[in-house]
This record gives C-alpha cells, structure tokens and sequence, in this order.
C-alpha cells in the first residue's frame, strides 16, 4: 500500500522535474538544469503573443501549445512523454539513417505519430492544396510583369542563407543545410520554411517555423519604414491602370501550365507547386466545388492543427536554447528585411521601364506573406495618394511570391537534399 | 568552412537560385503574354461590336431633346437600370431585388428650370 503511493509520487511532474534537474547538474549541465521551467516560460509567451497580440494565432497558438506539452517535466522513460524527438533524430534509434516506423509506432506518443506528417512532408503539401483553393491568380494572370516581382523579392533567401554561412564561418557552426533552410525564412511562407526545414536541417524546425511565423505577423511593421525608405513621395502616389478581366479559360489553362513548367525545371518544388495549382484548379474550374470547400476549410484547419503542435513539440531546451537560435531570429529579419528590399528594387526597375505606369510600392508585395504584403502596400499607397487602391495590383506579386519562394524552396532542395 | 569558402558558396549559389527563380517565372510570364494574346485575338469582335451597339444609342440621344418620351419605350433596359440603382444604393445585390412597378414623379418645377435641365443634360458630350 505505502509502496504504491511513493510510487505515484515518483511519477509526478513535480517529482520529476527536481530528479531531473539534479541529474543535470550532477552531469555539469546547468542550462539543461533550467530548461524545463525555461522552455514553458518561453511557450507562455508566445501563447500571449498569439492571442493577446493575434501574431498569426491560427499557427502560433498550436505551436506555442506543443511547445508546452513536449516540455511538461516528465522522468526520462516515462509513457506519458508525447514527443521524442530522439526517434527521429538519434541514429542509434534509426534504421541506416531512415525512421525505424516500427519503434515510432510501437513506443511513440501521440505527438511522435502526428509528428510523421511532418517529417514524411506530408502538411506542408496539403496547407498549400487549401492556400490554393484561396487564391485568386487573377491580378497576376492580368499583369504578367508581376511575376518579376515575385521572383525578385526571393532575394532575401539567398541573402541571408549567405549570412548565416558566414554567422556559421564565425562560429555559430551553421553549414549549408541549415544555412539553406534559414534562408528560406525569407521567402516568407510557413509550409515552405518547414518542407525544406525538416528534410535539410530538422533540427532547427521550431526555432525556423517561430521565427518565420512571428516575422509574417510583423509584416505591417517590418515593411513600411523600407518601403518609404527605398521610393519617393512622387512614387508612391502613382496610380496604376486598372487590371484587365481574366477569363475563366485563362484561369483554368494558368494552374495546368504552372505545375508543367515547374515540373520541367524544378521537379523538388511539385510537392508544393503541384498541390497548391490542384487547390487552384478545383477553385477555378467550379466542377468539384466540395472538393475546394473541404480542402480550404476541414482539411486545411485539420492539418493546421497537426502541424502547429508537433512543430511547436519539436522544440526542447538542448535544441532551442541556444545560440543558433538567437542567430536564426537575426537571419530570419534580415532575411525578411531584404527580401522586401529585393522586391521594391525591381518595383522600381519597373517603374523606370514602364515610364511610371507601376507604382514601385507594389514591389515589396512580392514575399508571399499573403494577403498582409498587398495590404500593406495598399495602405502604404493609400496614405501618400488616398484616392489610390493598389490592392488588387500588390496581389499579382503577392501570389506570384508564394510560386517564387516555392522555387527557390525546390532549387535548395535539389541542391542540398540528401 | 571559412569566409571566403563561405562568400563563394554563397555567390554561387545565389546564381543558381536567383536564376532558377527568374527563369521559371519569366517562362510563366511569357507563356501569359502569349496566352492573353490568344484570347484577346477573339476579343477583338467583340470590342467591334461594342462600337456598333453605343453607335445607335448616341443617335437615341441625339433625338432625345426634340421627343423626350422616346427613351422610355426600352422598358427592359430602364428597369435593368433602376434595378441596378436601387440595389446600389440598398448595398444588397441585384437577384434580391424585383421591380414591380415604377412611374414617373412629377416636379413641380417651372418650365423653364426644365427646358434648363434638359439642355445642361443635351449639352454633355458623353
């Protein structure tokens, strides 16, 4: 009787939180020793970012919650552990360096069983099949020159990837894997960052997919003082010529012949590309409209849900508080910084080309952060000129820059993918 | 890795990357132009046919002054109209809305505020 109450004892969080941290210490590990406490500080944070700040909460908030939960104190062997990232990392626990499903299926938690869906690259793809069914190419199929803005405002991916290859030169120890997949922050979209993420560097997945989520809810405050930096008053008051109406036709052939021509070139971005022209297809070929419905709204939220928590538990204290995560949040801005930089160059190389017909401020657009880019240039465009409405204009490079980083996502994986 | 190893890798690269990026969009761009080409080329018709259909209502009003009831014969296309007005100003759409009955208020004014409105209204060039 008494022994099975020191038994539950034993097992309680408190029990283990103590027994941990002095087998931490005994093993000179201090910050180790600190890192559970630490680690749920850092998730009640974020939570409060999430909602009380609204950064992307549909995101955050799962991903800060699975942070907490990977991080509960809990005795090393014990079965209530949601989340060990030892079996997706640790080669002793893998087969020849690939997951032995047998052990992630027969000793998992339930966040190593969702956590698959991630590390097989299965979300990613099917966020990007409901992003697709949201998006309109319209605008973009109406100004083609769009696409330059898009693929302009990648720039930031390679800035920064060469950052943190230097940061890595200094010291930080980044190598060309991880280097790519902080670059890939600066293309400014989640699934993006987090496919290319967990195939070159999973390692680094929660600080990657904080930073780069955090940073998308700071667009309207990351943009604007580059925005007004880089243009003039006079540029920013232009106003563009209304678009063109697209014809169905045309909206349908663009998904079909995006995917092909992508597929010539870049084959390791179909996973995205493919899935997110499928979403488009079924949305503007209005034949399969349940299909759109359910992959914009269950499917969608459903694998939000997934992604978020198991990201989010990804994140323990040997793997998040350290200084290649300081550097990541560094690279991550700088590399948002200059991809707006990059797009509202080319806004400007536009501007000069089409004797003033674009207005530059639709430029910075380009980084897929989508719909916030366009609108901050609408609101942007709007305070220098207020009859002025670039929305829809900023939404051609908008959606292009969700193809673009895509691309750039496929070039770094088919140049770094083991 | 050392820095200068690292600045090579990088330009490298970037090249690479930027190029791919580039030169996969510039196809799609392209292949836009040339599919925006496709189908303007049917709507040319249809712009010549615009012209045609706005010739004939020039010349409806041009008339208007001397028969002012004359317009008012295109019942469909008035209530098309109204329809439209009402719905406009109810901010609600079109299919919500079905005109059952309208006519004409009659204004007080004097004739010559109306002889007035009618020649400022003849003497815009739309």
């Amino acid at each position: 009787m008494l022994e099975s109450i020191i038994d539950f004892m034993r097992n309680t969080g408190v029990a283990a939180l103590i027994l941990n941290a002095r087998a931490a210490i005994d093993a000179g590990n201090y910050l180790q020793a600190v890192g559970t406490p630490l680690m749920i500080i850092i998730a009640c944070v974020l939570l409060y970012l999430a909602i009380v700040k609204k950064f992307e909460p549909l995101l955050l908030l799962p991903i800060a919650f699975g942070m907490l939960l990977a991080n509960l104190p809990m005795l090393p062997d014990s079965s209530a552990i949601l989340m060990h990232t030892d079996l997706f990392t640790e080669p002793d626990l893998m087969i020849d360096g690939h997951l032995n499903i047998q052990r992630i299926v027969s000793d998992g938690g339930l966040l190593d069983l969702l956590y698959l869906g991630v590390k097989l690259g299965i979300y990613p793809p099917l966020i990007f099949l409901g992003i697709g069914c949201m998006t309109d190419f319209g605008p973009l199929i109406a100004n083609p020159k769009s696409l330059l803005l898009g693929a302009a405002a990648q720039f930031g991916v390679f800035f920064a990837f060469g950052g943190a290859l230097i940061l890595g030169a200094l010291g930080l120890g980044f190598d060309v894997y991880e280097a790519a997949s902080i670059g890939i922050i600066g293309g400014a979209d989640g699934p993006t960052a987090i496919y290319v993420t967990k195939t070159l560097a999973p390692q680094l997945l929660p600080a990657i997919a904080v930073a780069a989520y955090s940073y998308m809810a700071l667009i309207p405050v990351i943009q604007p003082p580059i925005m007004k930096l880089m243009t003039t008053e006079k540029e920013r008051k232009i106003v563009m010529k209304q678009l063109r109406p697209v014809s169905q036709r045309e909206k349908i052939l663009f998904p079909i012949v995006v995917t092909i021509v992508v597929a010539l070139i870049v084959p390791d971005a179909v996973a995205l590309v493919g899935m997110l022209m499928l979403g488009n297809l079924a949305k503007e070929s209005g034949v399969v409209d349940r299909i759109a419905k359910t992959a914009q709204n269950e499917l969608m939220n459903i694998i939000t849900i997934f992604l978020g928590i198991t990201v989010g538990a990804t994140a323990t204290a040997e793997s998040f508080l350290n200084l290649q995560t300081l550097g990541i949040v560094v690279l991550g801005l700088t590399a948002f910084c200059f991809s707006t930089f990059g797009g509202l160059v080319f806004g400007k190389i536009l501007c000069k080309a089409t004797g003033g017909q674009v207005n530059p401020l639709i430029g910075s657009a380009g980084v897929s952060a989508v719909p916030m880019a366009a609108r901050v240039s609408q609101v942007q465009g709007q305070k220098a000129n207020p009859s002025n409405f670039l929305l829809m204009h900023a939404m051609g490079p908008n959606v292009a820059g969700v193809i673009g980083s895509a691309v750039a996502a496929g070039v770094f994986l088919a140049m770094f993918g083991k | 890795m050392t820095i200068s190893e690292a600045l090579l890798q990088t330009g490298m690269t970037a090249v690479v990357g930027m190029g791919t990026v580039f030169s996969v969009l510039i196809i799609l761009m392209l292949i836009i132009m040339v599919m925006e080409k496709l189908f303007t080329g049917n709507k040319t018709p249809a712009a010549g046919l615009k012209t045609v259909t706005t010739a004939p209502e020039k010349a409806k009003i041009a008339p208007a002054p001397e028969k002012p009831a004359a317009p008012a014969d295109d019942d469909e296309e008035l209530i098309a109209v109204l329809t439209a007005a009402v719905a406009a100003s109810l901010n609600t759409s079109t299919y919500n809305l079905r005109i059952k009955s309208y006519r004409r208020i009659e204004n007080n004014s004097t004739a010559w505020n109306k002889a007035g409105v009618r020649e400022t209204i003849s003497s815009r060039d739309f």
